[in-house]
């Protein structure tokens, strides 16, 4: 009964894991890639994993894929083409070497004699979320902290790479009629054969760098 | 033999509930439609049967009658997939909510739980398929061909991710409380003296950030300008008809339905009637009964409410949904984790 | 290679009854997880969109997440889940920068062909 769970789980991830890697179109790959990721959530939750199922939803499925595909849809990636010329080889050329390098894994598990382990029971009490919890916040709690540092490494640098216009803060609220100007009004440094836009706040920031003073109803801001 | 016998109970649960989950969600409609009618000084639709009771079975065959339009140039595959992610995702949340205690059929001597199964991380496993919800939005937005379904899928999918983590960490507070994730155990730590251990009187800023990001989450007003009908033409599903939008409709009113059980159970006692074990003693027949009337009595509290809030309040911009969602929503639902941390660590004989 | 061989006969008697049910070993969750490492070495290789090869390597890392969860499961110790945890945390922060670099170089060469951004000069 559960062997045959295993099977249909297993399967279900390398069908969609193939799927992926077949599809030319990228969100075909990433509906194949939630595919993957659910199965195996649920073999996580056959491994007496729950926590870590839940979380490999959460996470990947609801936090990372999003974020692909919004990725894809913004960015209007197209359907990929096939290779021509001189490197169409290289396609077989990469599974025949996929092959030769599971063949590797293979041999390395099959000869590895039969020890003793004691299988995956519904009864243990290693994934339960307060076994985890612990763990976490006693015995590995360094590594917890670097992750949550790095987890702000990301954040930040996530949002320096998406910003755009330099040097304006990224509270700018658009608004319709935002004015465009050439990139040397804001950095001085930049020549002023530099046509780069730049997009300002409000009308009032625009008026200010063009050298106008204009009295505007502050109120209108919120 | 054992194993077939549960699974067929199972299933026989998993059916009930199904069914009793359309009925609401059906009916939630037509008193959707009839309260906004009261709150805008009009009837709402009375003609079918009486009262107008009948309007559910009307809409269904309306919708199942109507002409199935399938835009030209749309991805065909991952059309017809949208309504069916949405919809799977909004209904696989029904299997862990305690509907009522342990209820004793009363000539057979067999007790039945009234949950369809315990999960030990029944409070991870909602949160976990709400957000497998996001991708009917987004992937019905995309393929719709249509700009205004692009724009409104995109809208609505960055909004729900948003209030995700809002959600997600005012109920930190409550587990914290509770100890445990799984729902029952929630429900039962909630029990005794009376409704005065009820969560809600411990976590109130906990239950106005999870009310106000559930409201977002679910789409709803004042938070649902992606698919408002003066905004965006009708925001992602703008291209879908009959059966596929009535999909769509379902899903939403589903996930109310499911946000409304979540806020009882974890809020408002789930299925602790305040005397009820006093008159009834515990165990029996009709303790059961009044419990799991009692649970259905809050959860159409909350339905009212949101219905209320729907003929009340004017709909945000999206900058200012936005705005809300990260700036005031977020640090206040850490505010309130903090606050339960300090509490709970200066008091720990709650 | 050294035979390791069930110390306990008690113990072992009992794992070999239970195999009548043909429970899911450990070999058979370590054989999928080198499956699903090679399938997504080759869509690396293979893949010409910068997206694509993303969610190749992001399979990689489950693939190494599930090997993780099942050793921790057979041998009774959390820290293989913790490990999961923490790749996963490095996954979604991989993540955020990854495509925020993605979007960056689209927007400067308007293609995501990696056979195409074969110079750095853009």
């Amino acid at each position: 009964m559960l062997a045959l769970l295993f099977l249909l789980f297993a399967a279900l991830a390398v069908g969609c894991a193939l799927a992926m890697v077949a599809q030319r179109n990228p969100l075909y790959s990433a509906i194949s890639l939630i595919g993957v990721f659910v199965s195996l959530a649920c073999l996580y939750i056959m491994l007496a994993a729950p926590f870590i199922a839940a979380v490999q939803v959460i996470v990947y499925e609801g936090a990372i894929m999003p974020g692909v595909v919004f990725v894809i849809m913004l960015l209007n990636v197209e359907v990929e083409e096939r290779r021509t010329g001189r490197l169409k080889f290289l396609v077989p050329a990469a599974v025949v070497l996929a092959f030769v390098l599971f063949a590797e894994v293979a041999f390395i598990l099959a000869s590895m004699q039969e020890f003793y382990v004691t299988p995956a029971s519904a009864s243990a009490n290693v994934g339960v979320t307060h076994s985890i919890g612990t763990a976490l916040f006693t015995q590995y709690l360094l590594p917890f902290e670097i992750t949550s540092i790095l987890l702000l490494m990301a954040i930040v640098g996530a949002m320096t790479l998406a910003r755009r216009g330099g040097l304006l803060s990224p509270n700018a609220r658009v608004i319709p009629g935002a004015q465009q100007l050439p990139l040397s009004i804001v950095d001085a440094s930049v020549g002023i054969e530099d046509t780069r836009a730049v997009e300002t706040d409000t009308t009032d920031e625009a008026a200010r760098l063009l050298g106008y003073e204009r009295l505007r109803d502050e109120s209108e801001r919120e | 033999m054992d194993t077939a016998l549960d699974i067929g109970l199972k299933l026989v649960a998993i059916t009930v509930a199904f069914v009793v989950v359309l009925l609401i969600v059906a009916y939630t409609v037509l008193a959707e439609r009839r309260v906004l009618g009261f709150i805008q000084g009009r009837l709402g639709p009375n003609r079918v049967g009486y009262g107008g009771v009948l309007q559910p079975f009307a809409d269904l065959l309306k919708f199942i009658l109507k002409e199935d339009i399938v835009p030209d140039k749309s991805t065909r595959f991952i059309y017809f997939l949208a309504p069916v992610i949405a919809t799977m995702a909004a209904l696989m949340t029904m299997i862990v909510y305690p509907f009522g205690p342990e209820i004793r059929i009363p000539f057979t001597g067999i007790t039945i739980p009234l949950t369809i199964t315990r999960l030990d991380i029944g409070l991870l496993y909602v949160l976990g398929v709400t957000s497998v919800g996001v991708y009917g939005i987004m992937l019905a937005g995309w393929s719709s061909n249509n700009k205004y379904s692009l724009m409104g899928g995109l809208r609505s999918s960055a909004q729900m991710i948003s209030y995700e983590l809002a959600l997600g960490l005012s109920l930190i507070g409550v587990i914290m409380l509770a100890g445990t994730l799984d729902l029952g155990q929630i429900v039962e730590m909630q029990s005794g003296w009376h409704g005065t251990r009820w969560f809600i009187i411990f976590q109130p800023l906990g239950f106005i950030v999870y009310l106000t990001a559930a409201i977002a989450e679910t789409n709803r007003v004042p938070f649902d300008l992606p698919e408002a009908e003066t905004e965006l033409v009708a925001g992602f599903h703008t291209e879908y008809s009959a059966m596929k939008f009535a999909l769509f409709f379902l899903a939403e009113y589903i996930n109310m339905f499911t946000v409304s059980m979540l806020a009882t159970t974890l809020f408002l006692g789930g299925w602790n009637v305040p005397f009820a074990e006093d008159i009834f003693g515990r165990g029996t027949f009709l303790f059961g009964l009044v419990s799991a009337i009692g649970f259905l009595l809050k959860v159409v509290f909350f339905l009212f409410l949101y219905i209320w809030l729907r003929g009340t309040l004017p709909r945000f911009r999206f900058d200012q949904l936005m705005s809300f969602g990260w700036r005031i929503l977020l640090p206040l639902a850490l505010l309130s984790i903090f606050i339960t941390a300090t509490l709970i660590f200066l008091f720990p004989n709650l | 290679m050294k035979q390791r061989g069930c110390s306990d006969t008690s113990a072992c008697a009992m794992s070999q009854s239970e195999n009548n049910e043909m429970e899911p070993q450990l070999s058979w969750y370590l054989a999928l997880s080198a499956v699903l490492f090679t399938i997504g070495v080759t869509g690396v290789i293979i893949k010409r969109n910068i997206i694509a090869m993303f969610m190749c390597i992001e399979l990689m890392l489950n693939s190494v997440n599930l090997t993780f969860v099942a050793f921790s499961s057979f041998f009774q110790d959390v820290t293989g889940q913790l490990f999961v945890f923490i790749v996963m945390t490095v996954a979604a922060a991989e993540a955020a920068v990854g495509l925020g670099i993605i979007i960056a170089i689209f927007r400067n060469r308007e293609s995501l062909d990696v056979d195409e951004a074969s110079i750095l000069k853009l």
